[in-house]
This record gives structure tokens, C-alpha cells and sequence, in this order.
């Protein structure tokens, strides 16, 4: 049984045939979607995973799960609108697992600190609340070892790529979000001392959907992908 | 032409060797970027390779440095650096003057801006020495936008770079555009913090730049001109020079590194990934969405326009419009809707001797 993930953002070509049943991720408008679709090719799951990189709402449909990349918020969330696709991805959230890497996260987030000047539009579906840029200038870009929970080999660290990162500032407590990786405080832009801050929240799931600040697409590590596609996309499927 | 030692070869996959050995990563930095910068499982090999000297008096910063309160993390690693070009991949870069422009940039998609007093259609026309920006107009800039912000330095002007860094722009553009403070070097960009982007008219330069440090590289097309016969010159030297490599034996790249003057090891990967090692942007002379698209698909990631959109008659509409066909480049009916009505293009200028401000695409090493 295969399973479509889509990858939103550029061209959409199916790069393989799926054969039998699908899972599609990834939007493909701007940022780094070629490189969600390489880590998802190199899985070894039961269910063969194809990947599409959606671009209109025909691409999208076809999609079991999607990944929203990394790049930039502001011009994603513009050329989904251009694209006509931003009310099918509100709805496709509704119903199907996403998972947002830093720019993601951002759209995926119910409201934004450090919008541009005349706001912005997300796409919402996780209870956070976010702020853009939380580290300052890509000079404070940095990597960390982070313990995350859940992900196969979890006594190995995963190197975390933070690049001009979003910071999680606030969470609906009623919300059921499950916390899977946070940093030490000391790595904040302003150090807190409480553990439990949401700061420190990297990577966190609410139900079906994954929200991660750093670049699992910029590592070669793909225990992430791995994760989301047997925690979060295949419990949605019928078998 | 030597090896750089700041590169080495590490089971075949390339490594820059850890600047700061006391510095608690526990995962090997690697070059190894068919699709990205990876970072090795912990149980691979750790390089122990000496730091290198800084060549040219920027010793101040080092390429890596650990964050203040320890805890495992580094910043200014490659692997931050080229990650931030992969975030920009099919977007647009535009030249912007002032914080109005910028926002216009913004507003219209732009993935990021190049903050600048003059863009090059006027430096050509003006003439005189152009230089870095005045800093007060880059911070302005800054403070006027969320995307990030890049700003241009002179060929091999050090402390352009220095200063640039520590006012917090997000890349330097190290570029033939302004007049180079240096005929022979080039700046070592390992030594910063902050990433670089390089102009480049064939693979032998664009491996040289990637090898003095650079995480982004660009085409240099002829910038100012409006005119995309360049960037698609040198766009088209660059793969034509890539898918000869990448069918030769090692015996045979050995004597092309030497041909190019390319450093051998850069080129051997360059020749298993079949495309340049860092992201790869096309800039000079891009003027319309058409010009645009044709260069993506001629294999660019994405496309910095300079003077084309504020030099011309509508430049929200024209911005947007580019922004648009860098994403569906390959579908010429959404190319053509947004080629509707666009106004005034920038006037173009013919690439000949009489060319005023000269060719630019000339200077660098």
C-alpha cells in the first residue's frame, strides 16, 4: 500500500508512479521543498510513500498528507493566495495531517508576532501562538543537539538547524499539544529559567499535525520524516 | 592550483574540519550537498584538521563560533549558511534603495531584498567608484522588513564585510557591481559569521568562490543592462561544463580541475551531484517574467532582478509578476497572465564595447 505525501511549493510533478494506494506531501510554492521530497524518498516504511509538490488545488487533492517548507512565510502565504490554493489548504487542514518546518510552522500557527507591516495571512490549524525571527539576523543562526521524543534511535541526538527560527510563544492550554523536543533555556534569545516555557518548544504535535521551528529537510538525518509519516499521516489511512 | 585546506576528503564526502575543537557538536559538519547540507549520523568520523590561518587580516571572527551559555550548539556553521540559500530556492531577490521600495518588495513576494543606495543601471550611468551602502540605509531597511536582508560588498573589501556582519544584514553579496578593492583576492568567507553569495560566469570560478567560502553563488549575467544575453551565457557555460564532468573518470577531472582552475575536490563532487554544490541563483540582466522563468528553466534555483523592477513603469505590479513566474516558471499559460499588462519595462542596453560602465561580469578572479 502506498500513501501520497504532498511538499507545498514549485513545479508539481509526481516524480514517481505510485503504485497502489499513496501518500502525498509537500507544498511547493518557495523554499526548500526539494529537499522534504529527497529525505521522504530515502524511507523505508511498509507503505511505499510517492511525493507530489503541490501547486494547485488538483495537486493537492491528490494528497494523503502534506508538508508545508521552509522559506519564507510572507511570500508562501502570498503565492498560495496567487495560486488560488489558500482555502483548499485551509480545508485539507481540517481534515488531513500537516506538518510545518519553521516558515510552516508560521502558517500553521493561529497568530503571529513579527508579522510585516500589514500583517499576514496564515493558514492556522495548531493552537500556537508564534513569533517571526525570534533570534534576530541569520548571524544568530545556529545548530543544536536536541533530545526529541519518539523518534526511533532516541538515545542519538538530532541536530536541529535553526535558521532565522520562529520561537513558540504561547500555547491554548485547553488544546491537547504534545510537546516532542524542546531546547535548554540557555539557548533562548532571552535565557528563562523555567524549563516548561514554551520558548523553549521546538517541535510539538497537536493531534494529526507536526510543527517543528528547525530544518529536518537540512540534515540527512530522516527520522523526522519517519515520524511524521508513521505517527501522524499512516493512522489516518484506512489499511 | 592547490587544494584549499579547508576542505578535505573524507570517505569521498567533503568536510570542512571543525574550526574550534573544544566546541561540544557531537555531529560532523559535511559538504555533502546533492540536496543539502547533511550532517553525519555522530558514529562518523570527526575531522580534526588544524583551523586554518585567516589569510588576509580577518582573524577577529571565527568561522564557527559556540554560542554564549554553551549547551550543544554553534552558529555560523556551513551548514546554517547554505541553509539559509536553501530557504530562498524559488524565490525571487530584489534590489531595493530605500525602506518604501522594500516594502513594495515585500508586499509583491520578494524571498529577500538587497539593500543598496544606487542600483547598477544608475552606477553604470553615474559612473565613479561604488562602494558598500551607507549603514544607516541598510538598517533602515532592515527595520522596514521581516524577509531577510542582503547587502553588497566590494571584491576582496574585508571590512566592508566586517561591518556589514556586525550590523546584522543576513547575507553579503561579495560583488563585481561595485568597483573591487582588490585585483587579485577575493575575501576569505570562512572567516565570517555571515554567508556570502558569488557571482560566477563558469564552473571554474563558482568553485573557486564555494572554495574561499561562499554558500550561495550566482550568476553575473551584465547587471544594469536589462539585457539577459549573460546570465544566460554564463548559466549555460556552467551546465554545459558541469555534464562534461560528470562523465569523466577521476584520472580525467584531475587534468580538467587543472584546466578550470577549480579545486579538484569541489569538482569531483560537483560531478557525482551533477550540479553546483550550493544553491544557485541567476542575476544580471532579468527583466521581465519571461527572462525570469527561462532562467529557472534553465536550471537556476531561483533569480535576483536588480534594476528591472524599479527601473521600470509599474514596479509592484512587474515584481509581483516575476515572483509569480519564478514559481510556475514551467507553465507558460500562467507565465503569459502575468505577463499582461506589466507597463514600461526597464529600458535594455546592448552588450557591446560601447557599453556604458563597461562589463562588469569582467571583474573577479
Amino acid at each position: 500500500m502506498s500513501v501520497t505525501i504532498g511538499i507545498l511549493g514549485k513545479r508539481c510533478l509526481p516524480l514517481e508512479k505510485a503504485k497502489g494506494p499513496t501518500l502525498l506531501f509537500h507544498t511547493a510554492l518557495q523554499g526548500a521543498f526539494a529537499e522534504h521530497q529527497s529525505r521522504l524518498q530515502n524511507l523505508h516504511l511498509k507503505r511505499k510513500i510517492a511525493t507530489v509538490l503541490v501547486k494547485t488545488t488538483e495537486d493537492l487533492e491528490r494528497c494523503d498528507g502534506l508538508i508545508i517548507p521552509g522559506g519564507e512565510s510572507t511570500t508562501i502565504a502570498l503565492l498560495a493566495r496567487l495560486s488560488g490554493l489558500t482555502d483548499a489548504l485551509k480545508q485539507f487542514i481540517q481534515s488531513k495531517p500537516v506538518w510545518g518546518t519553521c516558515a510552516g510552522a508560521i502558517l500553521l500557527s493561529r497568530s503571529v508576532t513579527g508579522a510585516k507591516k500589514d500583517g499576514q495571512e496564515l493558514f492556522g490549524g495548531v493552537s500556537v501562538d508564534i513569533a517571526r525571527n525570534g533570534w534576530g539576523s541569520q548571524v544568530e543562526s545556529f545548530e543544536a543537539a536536541l533530545d526529541v521524543n519518539g523518534l526511533s534511535d532516541s538515545a542519538v541526538p538530532y541536530t536541529g538547524i535553526f535558521i532565522r527560527a520562529p520561537v513558540v510563544i504561547g500555547l491554548d492550554s485547553n488544546a491537547a499539544i504534545q510537546v516532542i523536543a524542546r531546547l535548554p533555556p540557555n539557548l533562548l534569545p532571552e535565557p528563562v529559567d523555567d524549563e516548561n516555557d514554551p520558548r523553549t518548544i521546538v517541535a510539538l504535535r497537536e493531534g494529526q499535525h507536526l510543527l517543528t521551528t528547525f530544518h529536518p529537510e537540512l540534515t540527512k538525518d530522516d527520522r523526522f520524516h519517519d515520524y511524521f509519516a508513521r505517527n501522524c499521516v499512516f493512522p489516518t489511512l484506512a489499511s | 592550483m592547490s587544494i584549499h585546506p579547508i576542505f578535505r576528503l573524507n570517505n569521498g564526502i567533503l568536510s570542512r574540519p571543525s574550526a574550534c575543537p573544544s566546541e561540544s557538536r557531537r555531529h560532523a559538519l559535511h559538504f555533502s550537498f546533492g540536496d543539502s547540507i547533511s550532517m553525519a549520523t555522530p558514529s562518523s568520523t570527526t575531522t580534526t584538521a588544524p583551523t586554518p590561518a585567516a589569510a588576509n587580516g580577518t582573524s577577529t571572527a571565527p568561522p564557527r563560533a559556540t554560542r554564549e551559555g554553551g549547551g550543544n550548539s554553534s552558529i555560523g556553521t556551513f551548514g546554517v549558511k547554505s541553509g539559509l540559500a536553501q530557504m530562498l530556492k524559488g524565490g525571487v531577490i530584489m534590489d531595493v534603495v530605500n525602506a518604501q521600495q522594500a516594502r513594495i518588495a515585500e508586499e509583491a513576494g520578494a524571498c529577500a531584498v538587497m539593500a543598496l543606495e544606487r542600483v547598477p543601471a544608475d552606477i553604470r550611468v553615474e559612473g565613479g567608484v561604488a562602494r558598500m551602502s551607507d549603514p544607516a540605509l541598510i538598517k533602515e531597511i532592515c527595520a522596514a522588513v521581516t524577509i531577510p536582508v542582503m547587502a553588497k560588498v566590494r571584491i576582496g573589501h574585508f571590512v566592508e564585510a566586517q561591518i556589514l556582519q556586525s550590523i546584522g544584514v543576513d547575507y553579503i553579496d561579495e560583488s563585481e557591481v561595485l568597483t573591487p578593492a582588490d585585483e587579485e583576492m577575493h575575501i576569505n568567507k570562512h572567516n565570517f559569521k555571515i554567508p556570502f553569495v558569488c557571482g560566477a560566469r563558469n564552473l571554474g570560478e563558482a568553485l573557486r568562490r564555494v572554495a574561499e567560502g561562499a554558500a550561495f553563488i550566482r550568476t553575473k549575467g551584465e547587471a544594469g543592462t536589462g539585457n539577459v544575453v549573460e546570465a544566460v551565457r554564463h548559466s549555460r557555460a556552467v551546465n554545459a561544463e558541469i555534464r562534461k564532468a560528470s562523465v569523466m573518470t577521476e584520472e580525467e577531472l584531475y587534468v580538467y580541475a587543472k584546466e578550470i582552475q577549480a579545486p579538484f575536490h569541489l569538482l569531483k563532487e560537483t560531478a557525482r551531484l551533477k550540479r553546483l554544490p550550493v544553491v544557485s541563483f541567476a542575476a544580471g540582466g532579468v527583466a521581465t517574467p519571461a527572462d525570469a522563468a527561462m532562467m529557472m528553466q534553465l536550471g537556476c534555483d531561483g533569480v535576483f532582478v536588480g534594476s528591472g523592477i524599479f527601473k521600470s513603469g509599474d514596479p509592484a505590479k512587474r515584481a509581483r509578476a516575476i515572483v509569480q513566474a519564478v514559481t510556475h516558471y514551467n507553465n507558460p499559460k500562467i507565465l503569459a497572465e502575468v505577463s499582461e499588462n506589466l507597463g514600461e519595462p526597464m529600458v535594455g542596453l546592448n552588450i557591446d564595447d560601447k557599453l556604458k560602465g563597461g562589463r562588469l561580469a569582467e571583474r573577479g578572479w
